[in-house]
């Protein structure tokens, strides 16, 4: 018995040794993030008083790009979110909508508000893709092309668009998202400024519910009305302004929103495209474009810039947001472990020896410790092998070191874009900041654990956010 | 073990004290921030509240200028050239608007500041300005750096300031790239002739030196913007031993070109505009260049030129090894002054590579009229599927497949009927299917019930049953049913 206990406490401190260690880690390396990004922001803000926009639209070597639009039983959304695309200032765009087999109005909304005449045109499929139903086109807007196809989810929606896209680069867009009218030109300019093949661009993604839109364009930003938004809000800031920037300055780019973002397309077809073994086909393509580069001895680099702008709705209800944050923690686990041969792999650079083993084992590995610690240590303090005080502490640091870094996530944003003018939406934010850490985060926590332990059951379905259209028009 | 305890519980207390703190002053900084800039934003909008009238009279010549001069000499403070700035550069100035631009920026002594800031001195008025608008020590020390050069470079493009050409040349070998890049980008907005030449030589350090910090995309978009009269400048890069500058130069030149020629209609390359020394390298040694991608951007350029040895030139490039060098050929045959070559061009409708038949196709619907005959007779003669799938999808892509239906309709001749048949007969019918179903056309729709009405093709036959059942015309109906049931007794169904 005696031997058990000692095995049981030994156990204990293991655990405790671990948490503690999780915490420095991770709290640590958002801090070095946090502060590599406001200066990083806050230059790049600079720089964008010179950055010749204007240039670039009116350039005869601005490469065409075409922006593919995959879109599932989005019939509330489509038609407006085309329109808003086809008004994107940019010199020479393409549109691709992909209908993957919408048992909706999705189609038949967009063939009676562009007036499209099906035609029977030549498919060359250069990726696998489930079967063409037909295409769409009207003569008069010769830039638009939709696409009916047999459901296949969305990668094969997005390798149907590559397929037939005949631009140097593509950008995914997804069917909800609105895009602010210079964010293409804006996203590939460091694509084109660049002495580097950069093969990949993501731009921020902001949300849209509380703001209001006026014929596809937000007129007025303004903080959403529940709880639950404000507090993605806080995050998504947190993610994309200090997030990938600090990763990005590190050159360790892991994860680049699909919602927004812009490719190579020989690149992207050279690698196979979108895989389906994931549910986050994104972050999977990034990880897949950074194997072959290596494999095949390629310089290439991706960037992460946070001047150009895509609204998206986020969940506006609980089961929504759980639904989302298991899909993203299980497509985390299922592309961190497919590429595992980049774990502490020098070959892989910054990716392979800082970036990757991070993803693994702060955003990873790290909800199940976190959430774990959440029991054991209690356990522990009842088992008299943690001092009240201290566990107190630790408790009470957990909760400030995070509000700590969601309030140096809206000073950042306060520092550069200053997206929402009103003085009480700062304060909102900034209370938000705090509270986040205390139910809201551990709710979060919880859902990205039934992520991890879907992807130990071998769970692959992905599952739909249902948007409602959270923002005001 | 307590001794420990105690100690851990001290670096806790610590570290919770100072996150603590920090998060604190995290809060106020960012409520300060927001108050600090409300007011900054606050007085330049008054000051735009009263002076952009000014300037927007001024540059509407609207207003006397030195009368205007004088309201806007009045602007005084620790940041004037900054306010100055922002109000003189606000908004993008129209062609016709930069030489007042340009002169009341000289005037106000903004020229000279930026001129000084760009080489690199650091005057009395810059310190003051940078120290003197609001901001952590971060941003006022930032302001001294290389986004003050990057700025004041972008400025005299912006008012294409041509006495500051070879300052801006200068900065081309600044130690920053944001500099360099915004140099390249100026000196290409002001256009000065001498500064073509630095360019390309900067064009060839960055092709030639992988580890340059400038792209060459962006001396390319710099040299492009150039006129015409410049690219004999090239002449020496199209002789480059460096297959990849000659290319480039190539291709600056096609660019430069297909501009012109987008302005112009009828847009010709003669002896007054393109020199014959240039005419000669591009007709007798960059359409034989080893390099592909050389032979494939001279084409469009040898297309515009007024010599008889441009098309047999053409002609070649036509039967060239490279797939892309025949699709940039045919691209370049597509002008109406080409339309005797359209037989050469429909031959290419065969071709191996998809691209340089859909080239084709289209290239022999620029023709008009008498390109499309020659793409139907291919269509309905060809008995290569690739190329009439090709053709198929051009005539739907292009749309016209309603003026096809329309020839159908009111033409005794039976080639359109024979193009229909072709496409019935290969599964497209969708298009066609749909303008008829929107037609109201009655004769049409007869012609097409008798002509096409027992076809097998799926599409037809929903059409020909919806008819039977819902049309309101008897007659039409009663066609249809008749049809149907031919159809049915013929063992057709």
């Amino acid at each position: 018995m005696e031997e058990w206990r000692q095995i049981f406490y030994h156990a204990m401190n293991m655990f405790n040794v671990v948490i503690v260690s999780y915490f420095f880690l991770a709290n640590g390396t958002y801090t070095l993030l946090m502060l590599m990004s406001l200066g990083s922001v806050w230059l790049h803000n600079r720089q964008l008083s010179y950055q010749g926009l204007d240039e670039l639209r009116e350039s005869a070597v601005t490469p065409p790009v075409t922006i593919i639009v995959p879109a599932w039983n989005e019939q509330t959304v489509i038609v407006d979110s085309v329109r808003s695309i086809l008004r994107t200032d940019y010199p020479s765009l393409e549109v691709i909508v992909i209908d993957d087999g919408s048992t909706d109005g999705t189609l038949n909304g967009l063939i009676t508000a562009f007036r499209l005449i099906k035609m029977d045109l030549i498919y060359r499929p250069r990726l696998v893709t489930t079967p063409i139903r037909g295409f769409y086109l009207n003569p008069r807007i010769p830039n638009l092309l939709i696409i009916s196809k047999e459901n296949g989810g969305k990668p094969d929606a997005l390798n149907v668009g590559i397929n037939v896209c005949r631009t140097p680069y593509f950008c995914t867009l997804d069917a909800d998202c609105l895009l602010e009218r210079d964010a293409l030109l804006r996203l590939m300019r460091p694509i084109l400024r660049s002495p580097i093949n950069t093969v990949a661009s993501g731009g921020i993604v902001r949300i849209l519910n509380g703001c209001e839109v006026q014929d596809g364009k937000v007129v007025k930003v303004q903080l959403p009305k529940t709880r639950i938004e404000r507090f993605q809000v806080v995050e998504y800031l947190r993610s994309f302004l200090f997030g990938r920037t600090g990763w990005d300055l590190l050159g360790g780019t892991l994860i680049v929103s699909g919602a927004f973002a812009v490719f190579h397309r020989e690149t992207v077809l050279e690698t196979g495209g979108f895989q389906h073994e994931t549910v986050t086909e994104d972050m999977d393509l990034i990880v897949q474009i950074h194997r072959w580069a290596v494999h095949h001895k390629r310089k290439i680099k991706m960037k992460f810039t946070s001047d150009p702008v895509c609204w998206t709705e986020c969940p506006s209800t609980m089961r929504m947001l759980a639904r989302q944050r298991r899909r993203w923690q299980l497509g985390l686990c299922q592309t961190l472990w497919k590429s595992s041969e980049m774990l502490f792999n020098s070959k892989f650079g910054v990716i392979g020896v800082f970036s990757f083993p991070f993803h693994l084992y702060v955003e990873g590995l790290g909800a199940v410790v976190e959430f774990l610690g959440y029991f054991m240590v209690p356990l522990a303090l009842l088992f008299g092998m943690v001092p009240v005080t201290l566990f107190i502490l630790f408790v009470v640091l957990s909760v400030v070191y995070g509000a700590f870094l969601s309030v140096g996530a809206v000073l950042l944003e306060e520092l550069t874009y200053r997206r929402y003018p009103s003085l009480r939406d700062l304060i909102t934010l900034l209370w938000y900041a705090v509270l986040e850490n205390i139910g809201y985060r551990q709710l979060v926590l919880l859902f990205r654990v039934q992520g991890v332990f879907r992807f130990l059951t071998g769970f692959r379905k992905w599952e739909r956010v249902v948007h409602v259209g959270a923002a005001t028009s | 073990m307590p001794f420990l305890i105690e100690h851990i519980t001290e670096v806790v207390v610590t570290i919770l004290f100072l996150v603590l703190l920090g998060t604190g002053a995290l809060m106020v900084a960012t409520i300060a921030r927001r108050q600090r800039r409300d007011k900054y934003f606050q007085r330049i909008d008054d000051l735009r509240q009263r002076y952009s009238p000014v300037i927007t009279s001024l540059l509407a010549q609207k207003l006397e200028y030195e009368r205007g001069l004088a309201v806007l000499k009045g602007i005084s403070g620790r940041d004037r050239i900054f306010v100055l700035e922002q109000l003189c550069l606000e908004k993008r100035p129209t062609l016709d608007q930069v030489p007042i631009l340009r002169r009341l920026c000289e005037d106000l002594g903004l020229v000279k500041v930026w001129q000084q800031r760009l080489s690199g001195r650091l005057d009395a008025s810059t310190i003051r300005e940078a120290l003197g608008r609001p901001g952590g020590l971060l941003e006022r020390v930032g302001r001294l750096h290389f986004l003050v050069r990057a700025k004041a470079a972008d400025n005299l493009g912006i008012i294409q300031h041509r006495p500051s050409w070879p300052l801006l040349v200068k900065a081309l070998d600044d130690p920053h790239p944001d500099v360099q890049a915004v140099a390249v980008r100026s000196l290409a907005t002001i256009q000065e002739p001498d500064s073509f030449a630095p360019l390309v030589a900067r064009l060839h350090a960055v092709v030639l030196k992988p580890s340059s910090t400038l792209s060459v995309r962006a001396v390319k978009t710099a040299l492009v913007s150039f006129p015409l009269k410049q690219t004999v400048g090239l002449i020496p890069s199209l002789n480059y031993s460096n297959r990849r500058i000659r290319f480039l130069a190539t291709d600056i030149i096609r660019e430069i070109v297909e501009r012109h020629a987008a302005w112009e209609e009828e847009f010709v390359l003669d002896a007054k505009v393109f020199p014959p020394e240039l005419s000669d390298v591009f007709l007798n040694q960059l359409c034989f260049d080893e390099n592909p991608d050389v032979r494939a951007r001279a084409a469009p350029v040898i297309s515009h030129l007024e010599d008889p040895r441009a098309t047999p030139v053409l002609l070649t490039l036509l039967e060239d090894t490279q797939w892309f060098v025949r699709l940039h050929a045919v691209r370049a045959l597509a002008k109406r002054k080409y339309l005797s070559q359209a037989l050469q061009v429909a031959q290419r409708l065969t071709d191996l590579h998809w691209m340089v038949r859909e080239a084709a196709a289209r290239t022999l619907l620029v023709f008009g009229r008498a390109g499309s005959d020659h793409l139907a007779s291919h269509f309905l003669r060809t008995e290569d599927r690739y190329s009439r799938e090709q053709i198929a999808d051009e005539m739907q892509r292009a749309g016209l497949i309603p003026s096809l239906l329309a020839q159908y309709g009111s033409g005794e001749d039976g080639a359109e009927g024979r193009v229909i048949e072709q496409f019935a007969q290969m599964g497209k019918t969708s298009y066609l299917i749909s303008v008829l179903q929107s037609s109201s056309e009655r004769d049409l729709r007869k012609k097409f019930l008798q002509g096409f009405g027992r076809h097998p093709d799926p599409q037809i036959r929903a059409w020909v049953r919806h008819l039977a059942t819902r049309e309101p015309d008897e007659e039409l109906r009663a066609l249809a049913e008749a049809t149907i049931h031919g159809a049915v007794s013929k063992g057709e169904s």
